[in-house]
C-alpha cells in the first residue's frame, strides 16, 4: 500500500508563505460560502460589501488600518520572541496591561499638554507590558520555566485585572453604576492622519521597521536568530543565553504594551474590559504566519485587519458574527496547512514495510 | 454564614470541580501523548451546544451527552490532523481551533438561544445515601456526569499506570523516536489522545448545558477551558492531583457568586484571578524542584514527529 509522507524541501517553496495565506483565504471564501447559503444569504453580495468596507474606499481603509495597527504590534510583539524560539503567548494580557498603563497617566494627567501626555501614555504602556512579561521572563531565564503556560496564565490575570479596575476603583462615579472608566480627556486621543485613521498608524510602521531592521541587520539581532536555531551553538559562540531570553521576552512584553496603549488612546474612548478584543491571540497568528518575522508582520496585519473589519461590517446584513468567526479560523487553518506544504513536499511511499506494524501484518 | 448556604457552596464546588476535571482529564491524556492543545475552550463550547441541540431536537440526555462527545472528538481531530498528521505548530493550531469552536457554537446554537432545555441530566437518587446529613446533599445528590468524572479520572489513572495502551501513551509523549522504534505508531497514539481529549472536552461542555446552567447562550463556557489548561499543570499531569486541584479551582468557581451573600468584603473578581496563580506558583515549585528530580512534564509535549528527521 502506497501511504502518502511528508519530507522536508531542501528550499520552502518561492512564496510559500503568500501563497500560504492566499490558500487559507481562498479555503475560507468555499467554506463561508456553503454557511453563508446555509443561512439563506447571497454569497456575492456579501463579500461585496465585505470588500467594500474594509478596502473599498479611504473611509474604509483607515479601518482597517486602525485595526491592523494593534494586530501588526501584537503580532510584532510575539515575532520578536518567535525570532529566538520563545513563545510570547501572552500578549492578550500585555496588551490590556499596556492599556492600564497608560489609562493610569490619562487618569494623573488629564491637565497636562497633550504631546507630553499621550508620551507619558505610550510609556506607561510600554512599561505596563514590559512589567506584565517580566515574570514569565524571569522564570524562564532562571529557572527554565516554560513561557508557554506562564504567559496564558498571565493573561487571565491580565483580564480579571481590568475587570477589577472598572468595576471598583476606576468606575467612572457618573456612568449610573454601570461598570465603565470615565472617557479619555481630548488632549489623551491620538491625532488623526485622513478620515479616521490615526497617529498609531505611523507608531506601528515605525516600531515595525525598527524591530525588522534590528533583528535582521545588527549583531544584536544576529545572536538573537542564532540562539533561536540551536542553543548549543549559541552557547558556543559566547551568546548569554539567560540574558538574551529575558531581554527578549521583556522586549515582547513592552511592545504588546505599546499596542494596548496606542488603541486606547487611538481607537477606544476609555477602559474596558474589550479593549483587546483578542488581539493578542490574533498577534500570534499573524506572526505565525509572517514566519516569525518581524519584517512580515505588517502586510499579514493588514490583510488579517480587512479580513476581521469585512467581517463585523455584514452584521448590519444580517449575517450572525459567528460566521465571521469561522471564516478567520478557516483562514488560519488554511494558511496553517498551506505553510506546511510550502516546507514540505508530499511522497508516496511505496513497498510492503513503510511502517513496522505493517510489516507485521 | 448558615447550613443550607455552606451546603450549597460544597454542592457547587463538587459539581464545578467535576465539570473542569473532565476537561483538564482529555487535555491530560492529550499531553501526554506529546501534544498540547489549548482549543480546550473551543471544544467545550462544541459540546455544550451539541448536547443542548441534540437535548432539544431528541429530548434524551444521554444521546445528548454522546452527540457532545463525539462532536468534540471531531473537533479536536482537526488539532490532531494539523499538529500529528502534518505537524504543524501546535499553539498555533491549538488558538485556532479555540476560534473556530466558539464560532462554530455560535453559528451552530443561533436558532436556540434562550429555548427551554429538551433534556436535563437530572441528579442520580441514591437511596439511602442521599438522606444522609451533609454527605447526602453534596455528594450523593449530584448529576449523573459527576460520577461519570470521577469514573473516568479512575480509567485514565489506570490506563495510564498500568495498561500497555498507557505506556505506550507515555511513550509518545517522552520519547517519540523510541517508540516508534519499539513498534508503536507515534501518529496512531497522539491521534487517538487527542481525540479522546476532545470527547471528554466534549462531555464537560454537555453538563453545563444538560445540568449546571440548563440554556444555550454564547459564552456559556466563560473561560473555563483556560482553567482546564491550567489545571493539568497545577496537578503536574497526574490524574489524581489533578482531581484534587479540580475541587480547589471548583470552589474558586462556586465561591464567586456567594461571596457577597456570605458577607464577605473581597472582590470576586480578584478571587477568580486565584485559579490561575496557584498554577504560576505551583509551576515555580515543579521548576525549582525540577533541579533535583526531573520534570513531570512530558518531554516531547509540543513537538511535532516525523519519522525522516529524528
Amino acid at each position: 500500500m502506497k501511504r502518502p509522507r511528508l519530507s522536508l524541501r531542501e528550499q520552502p517553496l518561492p512564496g510559500g508563505q503568500p501563497l500560504a495565506f492566499g490558500t487559507g483565504l481562498a479555503i475560507a471564501l468555499f467554506v463561508g460560502t456553503l454557511l453563508l447559503l446555509g443561512a439563506g444569504h447571497d454569497p456575492l453580495r456579501i463579500y461585496s460589501r465585505m470588500f467594500d468596507a474594509s478596502l473599498g474606499d479611504p473611509d474604509a481603509w483607515a479601518i482597517t488600518l486602525n485595526r491592523a495597527v494593534p494586530l501588526g504590534l501584537a503580532g510584532l510583539a510575539v515575532a520578536i520572541a518567535g525570532s529566538m524560539g520563545l513563545w510570547n503567548i501572552g500578549a492578550e494580557g500585555q496588551i490590556m496591561a499596556g492599556a492600564i498603563g497608560a489609562a493610569w497617566v490619562a487618569r494623573i494627567g488629564g491637565d497636562w499638554p497633550g504631546l507630553v501626555l499621550i508620551t507619558m501614555m505610550l510609556v506607561a504602556a510600554i512599561g505596563g507590558g514590559g512589567i506584565l512579561a517580566l515574570g514569565p521572563a524571569v522564570a524562564r531565564a532562571k529557572l527554565g520555566v516554560n513561557e508557554i503556560i506562564t504567559t496564558l496564565m498571565l493573561n487571565e490575570v491580565a483580564i480579571r485585572l481590568v475587570q477589577w479596575l472598572i468595576h471598583g476603583p476606576w468606575k467612572d462615579p457618573d456612568s449610573f453604576n454601570f461598570p465603565l472608566a470615565p472617557m479619555l480627556p481630548d488632549q489623551a486621543r491620538l491625532p488623526t492622519l485622513f478620515s479616521r485613521a490615526h497617529f498609531g498608524l505611523l507608531i506601528a510602521a515605525a516600531v515595525i521597521i525598527i524591530a525588522s531592521v534590528a533583528v535582521r541587520y545588527t549583531a544584536w539581532g544576529y545572536e538573537l536568530r542564532i540562539a533561536g536555531s540551536s542553543e548549543s551553538t549559541a552557547r558556543y559562540s559566547g551568546i548569554s543565553l539567560p540574558k538574551k531570553v529575558l531581554t527578549v521576552l521583556v522586549l515582547s512584553g513592552a511592545v504588546a504594551g505599546l499596542a494596548g496603549g496606542v488603541e486606547l488612546a487611538g481607537t477606544a474612548d476609555r477602559l474596558t474590559e474589550t479593549i483587546s478584543n483578542g488581539f493578542g491571540f490574533a498577534g500570534i497568528i499573524v506572526a505565525a504566519l509572517a514566519l516569525m518575522r518581524p519584517s512580515g508582520v505588517a502586510a499579514v496585519a493588514l490583510l488579517f485587519g480587512a479580513v476581521q473589519i469585512g467581517g463585523q461590517s455584514i452584521q448590519t446584513l444580517g449575517v450572525s458574527s459567528s460566521v465571521s468567526t469561522i471564516l478567520q479560523a478557516f483562514v488560519l487553518f488554511g494558511a496553517i496547512g498551506a505553510g506546511v506544504f510550502s516546507r514540505y513536499r508530499v511522497t508516496l511511499d511505496s513497498g510492503p514495510a513503510s511502517t513496522p506494524e505493517e510489516a507485521k501484518s | 454564614m448558615n447550613e443550607a448556604s455552606l451546603i450549597g457552596l460544597l454542592f457547587a464546588t463538587v459539581s464545578f470541580g467535576a465539570l473542569l476535571y473532565l476537561a483538564a482529564l482529555g487535555e491530560l491524556l492529550a499531553e501526554k501523548a506529546g501534544v498540547l492543545n489549548l482549543g480546550v475552550e473551543g471544544m467545550m463550547a462544541i459540546g455544550a451546544v451539541t448536547a443542548f441541540i441534540a437535548g432539544v431536537e431528541f429530548q434524551n440526555p444521554w444521546l445528548a451527552l454522546i452527540i457532545a462527545m463525539l462532536s468534540g472528538a471531531l473537533l479536536a481531530s482537526v488539532h490532531g490532523f494539523f499538529t500529528v498528521g502534518l505537524g504543524a505548530e501546535q499553539v498555533v493550531s491549538g488558538l485556532s481551533l479555540t476560534i473556530l469552536g466558539l464560532g462554530l457554537a455560535a453559528y451552530l446554537g443561533k436558532g436556540y438561544v434562550g429555548l427551554p432545555p429538551g433534556a436535563e441530566l437530572v441528579p442520580v437518587e441514591w437511596g439511602r445515601l442521599s438522606d444522609l446529613p451533609w454527605v447526602g446533599p453534596i455528594l450523593f445528590n449530584q448529576a449523573p456526569i459527576v460520577y461519570l468524572a470521577l469514573l473516568s479520572g479512575i480509567a485514565v489513572s489506570l490506563i495510564l499506570s498500568s495498561t500497555r495502551l498507557g505506556l505506550a501513551l507515555r511513550a509518545a509523549g517522552e520519547s517519540a523516536s523510541s517508540t516508534d522504534s519499539a513498534g508503536h505508531s507515534v501518529l496512531g497514539l497522539r491521534l487517538a489522545a487527542v481525540a479522546a481529549g476532545g470527547a471528554l472536552a466534549g462531555a464537560s461542555g454537555a453538563y453545563l448545558t444538560l445540568s449546571i446552567t440548563p440554556q444555550w447562550a454564547e459564552g456559556v463556557t466563560a473561560g473555563r477551558g483556560w482553567i482546564a489548561v491550567a489545571l493539568v499543570i497545577f496537578g503536574a499531569w497526574r490524574p489524581s492531583r489533578v482531581g484534587w486541584g479540580a475541587l480547589l479551582f471548583g470552589g474558586t468557581l462556586a465561591l464567586k457568586p456567594r461571596l457577597q451573600t456570605f458577607g464577605v468584603d473581597f472582590s470576586p473578581i480578584i478571587l477568580s484571578m486565584l485559579p490561575y496563580i496557584l498554577t504560576l506558583l505551583i509551576l515555580l515549585i515543579i521548576s525549582v524542584q525540577a533541579r533535583k528530580r526531573p520534570s513531570p512534564a512530558p518531554a516531547a509535549l509540543g513537538l511535532a514527529y516525523r519519522r525522516e528527521e529524528r
